[in-house]
């Protein structure tokens, strides 16, 4: 077998990486922290805390809904989300006053701790992370491509470090990092040593990175992933001139959902927004794999029968990557311990991107040196040759 | 001198993209519209609408859409069954606009918005159509001109 010609195989190392190291670095600080941001929430804001002294059970959706309109007579609701389990459920409204609300109402005690008007910590990391608040035109953003393009270029630097760091499964068995040998060493030993530990971790954010890529361009190219939900009949007309109350309840329509489904806990539900709009009823059940969102399911609220339904068993292959990508990319498979361990392979490469900068430039400096003293001793002999002659 | 700057910190410039998430955070706290439009009154109904661009329509699964802001008269808006947005030379009847899932107003009491069905290109001949029928059964019909700053 051929050897691979390293010197092509390290440029390219270099190429891949080097050009873009502060973006990608930026990228990959801001996605560690969006990894943990549910958490860091639940630390820095008391309001965001479901604490539940009592052991209460959680209310059902619709009773929080409730609240939020009990407290705020003249708001509409738009939807409700529920996070982990330590996290208040989020009641989306708009009011007289509030063009767009969220109240954090924690689902034991039905206690509305805060009324938020704007961004939340979660949705400004994952914007930041995700597309660097770059604004969105409709069903593309610059900033979307641009943070899917890192995919790449990690791909890159992962198959281009392989090939040029000979023998690098030695680092699994006998871990290598000198910290008496000089700054270069240490750096290029952790850069080394960080780059083969957390290879199955690059090798997942490049996937998942390359699905989001494939994602925006079907996005851009207007392809549907997931079908539209369609809409339902009107109901009749009235003789008072006002809307006749639904047949169907959102807890009745939560019912539906859990009979056809018994595992089934919602995530994500919104309200009808017009009079041929359904429930939308989003939720998980007992897919490790899958997203929060995995089930998806709309109900008539003149019927109570379910229009559109999406969950694991009826799901094409791209639509299960489209929900298996998220709990891998951003480490919520396993709950908090994932998370955990996602938050540290985070900053491992956070920090091969400057180690690996810091390698370079140091490789810099020495080539600098060597021209410096080659440029004296040239000068130094010709001053010779001057003497002599 | 300049080339030497660019040669030493060549790997460097791309962080300079990182200003921008800055400019666009400041520019989403602070967004700018286009003006609304004039206030029309139909039946028991006023309503101004503004468009959230001035951008040519979109395709949103397959069809051409624009998207507007409607504000409405409080006292009047739940009484509403079913309004309809479109633009071009006619509004297009109600039975058309139950072919498609755009073009219907939604949102809550307090700003309605539309996916308004709409023409590849938008041209001076277009109108904006709003169509709205009451819990009674009764439609009421309004529609504004384009203004030139959209038009093409």
């Amino acid at each position: 077998m051929a050897k691979p010609n390293y010197k092509l195989w390290f440029k390219l190392h270099g190429y891949c990486s080097l050009p873009i190291w502060i973006i990608f670095c930026f990228v990959c600080i801001t996605g560690t922290i969006a990894v943990v941001s549910h958490e860091l929430t639940w630390l820095t804001n008391p309001n965001s805390r479901a604490s539940n002294p009592e052991q209460l059970s959680a209310k059902p959706t619709a009773e929080l809904v409730q609240i939020v309109e009990s407290a705020y007579p003249t708001a509409d609701i738009n939807s409700v989300l529920a996070f982990e389990s330590y996290l208040v459920n989020a009641v989306i409204f708009t009011d007289k006053d509030h063009p767009f609300a969220i109240a954090y109402v924690n689902q034991y005690t039905g206690e509305i701790q805060e009324v938020n008007n704007g961004i939340t910590f979660i949705n400004f990391m994952r914007s930041l992370h995700s597309w660097l608040l770059f604004p969105w035109h409709v069903n593309f953003s610059v900033g979307y491509y641009l943070v899917c393009f890192m995919a790449l270029v990690m791909m890159g630097a992962l198959v281009t470090g392989l090939v040029i760091y000979k023998k690098f499964w030695r680092s699994f068995l006998t871990p290598t990092l000198r910290f008496h040998q000089g700054k270069k060493t240490f750096i290029t030993d952790l850069h080394k040593l960080s780059g083969v530990w957390s290879l199955w971790f690059l090798l997942l954010m490049s996937l998942t990175g390359l699905w989001y890529l494939v994602q925006a361009i079907y996005w851009h190219m207007d392809i549907e992933i997931e079908p539209e939900v369609p809409s339902v009949a009107i109901a009749k007309v009235t003789e008072n001139n006002q809307a006749p109350a639904p047949e169907v309840t959102l807890q009745q329509a939560i019912d539906i959902v859990k009979q056809k489904h018994a595992s089934f806990e919602p995530t994500y539900v919104m309200l009808p927004e017009h009079h041929r709009d359904s429930y939308k009823i989003m939720g998980r059940g007992d897919h490790v794999f899958y997203d929060e969102y995995a089930y998806s399911l709309a109900v008539d609220p003149g019927t109570g029968e379910v229009v559109h339904e999406l969950t694991p068993e009826n799901m094409n292959t791209l639509q299960t990557i489209a929900h298996i990508a998220d709990p891998i990319h951003f480490g919520y498979i396993g709950g908090l311990w994932t998370k955990i361990l996602w938050f540290f392979c985070g900053i491992l490469i956070s920090g091969m991107s400057i180690t690996g900068f810091l390698i370079w430039n140091s490789r810099q400096k020495k080539v600098a040196q060597r021209v410096k003293t080659q440029i004296n001793d040239e000068d130094t002999n010709l001053e010779g040759l001057n003497h002599v002659s | 001198m300049l080339a030497n700057f660019i040669t030493k910190h060549k790997f460097n410039l791309s962080g300079l993209v990182l200003i921008l998430p800055f400019v666009f955070f400041y520019q989403s706290l602070t967004p700018e519209f286009p003006p609304m439009w004039d206030k029309r009154v139909l039946g028991p109904f006023e309503v101004t609408i503004m468009p959230y661009n001035l951008d040519q329509p979109y395709s949103h699964h397959g069809v051409n859409v624009k998207d507007f802001m409607l504000f409405f008269n409080q006292d009047q808006v739940q009484t509403i069954r079913q309004a309809y947005v479109n633009i071009g030379s006619s509004a297009l009847p109600v039975s058309e606009f139950h072919k498609f899932h755009e073009g219907i107003l939604h949102g809550s009491r307090h700003g309605k918005e539309v996916h308004a069905l709409a023409p590849e290109v938008i041209t001076k001949q277009d109108q904006l159509w709003l169509t709205i029928e009451n819990w009674q059964g009764e439609t009421f019909l309004t529609s504004w001109p384009i203004p030139d700053s959209i038009t093409q």
